[in-house]
């Protein structure tokens, strides 16, 4: 009995694990058909010369469209636009956001309405959203302008030159933003053990050496996968650069790497092209998904 | 008839209808506008008319053109009449995706070719062959507030030095802005009008470009020169803040493409009704047109190309011509209808569309490779217009960009 009971016991296993593969080959069959057949799709045709804008019969290329891409000075401007835009957002929406979520972690009264009226840019369609900041933004007719023309005599053309432009861009960006990043820190506050901010108190340290030296330093994981996020937010950064600097304007500047891959695809019907440049924003991409899953299994 | 032979009969029909030989339906494929809505409003009549169902799919202007590209690239046989703006002719045409219809509009009395100026005519044809029939017909004309000139005691200027004047006249009267042009995300137009007008060119026969030539570089100058006689936001307006600032802030001129008009005719969209003016185009160093527009045609794969045809000349036939465009499309060039009087106090700029031979239609550059160059323009502009450049030296580095570009039209 015995031994036939050990001879079922692997075959029981095997069963199930069969099972098991069954139930997930169709969620499996799912991914490969949305997601690893269209990637293989683009770097495929990434290595032609499709255009949509001919009958030229396509061929093989090889890296030509790489080295078009690497060679072409848009590619390398838009690359330092994302990251300025990166950059630059961050320095105003981490501060933000975490001041914020002080300042509602400490339970003020109306908290609770200040908390529901800060989210309400992240329901918004940023889409509208866009469409709102562009005439707010709008040198003749915006409300921005008016006011600062009270207190200045030429205010800046938002739209219209090369940094204001950009600034504005940050601003549309930092205001559906900072939100999330107040919420992610605001749970963050929420979890941590008072303990260790008591124990300073009583040590005698202030409140502002307790958030330097144990509340941030607590925050720091969450404010890294915040950083992540908000990063490759802004590498895919779409809808707003197209309403409200009508797709990377004045000129080029604030052109991002996706805005220049959508560009050649549908504007200039280079599709390989921009199949090429949808690959190297991946890949630029990649560092950051290995940095998110090494925060992730960080205690 | 015996059973067997209404089975038969029935099968026949069935067959027939099947194939597409006895079309009861007809796909449009269109871009929402003011002609769209036009064409849309002659259905019901043809439908009575023909007992043939029509369908539209409306398209937004922003991915209409590469979806009918795609789908007749797959031959699909989706649509049997398409819209398309006219700066997708190149690339139509190279695509072979509009079927050409010169030999139906050489047939057709009742579309009637020759009612149309002999510009005009070409408006659709790409490399010889007419892939479009002219939808609208939309020069670049010079609009005024004809209340400001008469405050001021001004005549329409006729050349580029009387618009300078008008427009520095009522900037210093402070009666409001001179002029504005489109020096934003849409430059490109005016960019090309003051070339072409300047005596310059794009390129030249063999593909070179020529954008930092003297006549070019004249064009540009005036271009950002008239800056200064613009509103504060001017520079970065587009096509359509051109219009919307001219019919909502009291600015002298602008320079604008007429198949704006129908904006300027709604009093919920200005409170200048019946005070704008509209006159030929400046004279520059050459006379020339810049126009543009839509065509429409009937796709390469289309399937019911005969009932196509004839739901093209019910509607945009001769003798459809007036109430075609009472029913609020944008105007269309033909001479049997420029001076009806009934249209006239509708569209008063009418008379204009009667392009004279000796001015010179200029339209946008038949080019595959011509979005990717406006882009390059777009890109180069900014600098030279906020003056972070000079003129000649970013025309000449734009010279430097564009040469690759048109060297990709030169290679296919």
């Amino acid at each position: 009995m015995a031994k036939a009971g050990i001879r079922q016991a692997p075959s029981l296993e095997a069963g199930r694990r069969r099972l098991a593969a069954l139930l997930a080959l169709p969620a499996w069959a799912f991914l490969i058909a949305v997601f690893a057949l269209p990637i293989l799709g683009a770097v495929w045709l990434s290595f032609r010369n499709e255009t949509l804008g001919a009958f030229v019969p396509p061929r093989f290329v090889g890296l030509e469209n790489y080295r078009t891409a690497l060679a072409d000075p848009r590619f390398w401007e838009s690359i330092g636009t994302t990251l300025w835009l990166i950059v630059a957002g961050l320095a105003v929406q981490l501060p933000l956001g975490i001041g914020l979520a002080l300042l509602l972690h400490r339970n003020l009264r109306g908290t609770a309405l200040f908390r529901t009226v800060l989210i309400v840019p992240m329901l918004l369609t940023p889409v509208a959203v866009g469409l709102m900041w562009r005439f707010m933004l709008d040198t003749d007719f915006g409300i921005i302008n008016w006011a600062l023309g009270q207190l200045m005599e030429r205010p800046p053309n938002w739209l219209g030159a090369r940094w204001p432009a950009r600034f504005a861009v940050v601003i549309v960006d930092s205001w559906l933003s900072v939100p999330f990043v107040m919420l992610m820190v605001l749970a963050a506050l929420s979890s941590l053990p008072r303990g260790p901010a008591e124990a300073a108190a009583i040590d005698g340290a202030g409140p502002v050496q307790v958030f330097w030296f144990v509340t941030l330093p607590a925050l720091v994981p969450v404010i890294l996968v915040v950083v992540m996020i908000r990063v490759v937010d802004v590498v895919k950064l779409f809808d707003i650069l197209f309403i409200v600097t009508q797709r990377g304007g004045p000129g080029t500047a604030t052109q991002t790497l996706g805005l220049l891959t959508y560009n050649t695809g549908f504007i200039f019907f280079q599709i390989s092209r921009a199949a090429a440049l949808g690959v190297l924003l991946t890949l630029m991409l990649a560092p950051i998904y290995f940095l998110w899953r090494r925060v992730g299994r960080t205690p | 008839m015996t059973p067997a032979g209404r089975l038969l009969s029935a099968s026949a029909i069935g067959a027939l209808i099947a194939s597409g030989a006895l079309a009861q339906e007809l796909n449009l494929y269109l871009i929402p506008s003011p002609s769209s809505d036009a064409i849309q409003s002659f259905i019901p009549a043809f439908e009575a008319a023909t007992g043939i169902k029509v369908n539209v799919t409306e398209t937004p202007y922003g991915e209409a053109h590469q979806k009918l590209l795609l789908s007749v690239q797959l031959k699909q046989g989706q649509y049997d009449v398409a819209q398309f703006d006219n700066t997708f002719l190149a690339p139509y045409g190279a695509a072979g995706t509009m079927m050409p219809l010169d030999d139906r509009i050489a047939g057709s009395a009742a579309y009637d070719i020759a009612d149309f100026s002999e510009g005009l005519q070409d408006y659709g044809k790409y490399d010889g062959r007419t892939l479009g029939l002219v939808l609208s017909t939309e020069p670049m004309i010079l609009w005024y507030r004809s209340d400001i000139f008469d405050e001021l005691g001004l005549s329409v200027p006729a050349t580029w030095d009387e618009y300078r004047a008008a427009a520095q006249a009522i900037e210093e009267s402070g009666r409001g802005d001179g002029n504005i042009l489109g020096w934003g995300p849409n430059a490109s137009w005016w960019f090309m009008t003051f070339i072409w007008s300047f005596g310059g060119h794009l390129y030249d026969e063999d593909l070179n470009p020529q954008v930092n030539t003297p006549e070019a570089v004249a064009g540009v100058t005036f271009f950002k020169e008239m800056l200064q006689y613009g509103p504060e936001g001017g520079i970065s307006a587009s096509g359509d803040d051109v219009t919307n600032k001219f019919l909502s802030q009291d600015i002298g001129m602008m320079i604008q493409y007429s198949g704006y008009w129908g904006v300027a005719l709604e009093p919920e969209n200005t409170e200048f009704v019946g005070r704008i003016g509209t006159a030929k185009m400046p004279l520059g160093a050459v006379d020339i047109t810049h126009l543009a527009g839509w065509n429409i045609g009937i796709p390469a794969d289309a399937v019911n190309v005969d009932e196509a045809w004839r739901f093209l000349e019910f509607v945009l036939g001769k003798d459809n011509a007036a109430d075609y465009l009472k029913a609020g499309a944008a105007a269309i060039g033909r001479k049997s209808v420029l001076d009806n009087a009934e249209l006239l106090a509708i569209h008063p700029y009418l008379p204009l569309l009667d392009i004279p031979e000796s001015s010179r239609i200029e339209r946008y550059p038949q080019l595959r490779v011509w979005p990717e160059l406006e882009k390059a323009i777009l890109d180069a502009l900014p600098a030279i217009l906020n003056g972070e450049v000079e003129v000649q030296a970013g025309l000449d580095a734009l010279n430097e960009t564009m040469r690759p570009i048109l060297a990709q039209e030169r290679a296919n």
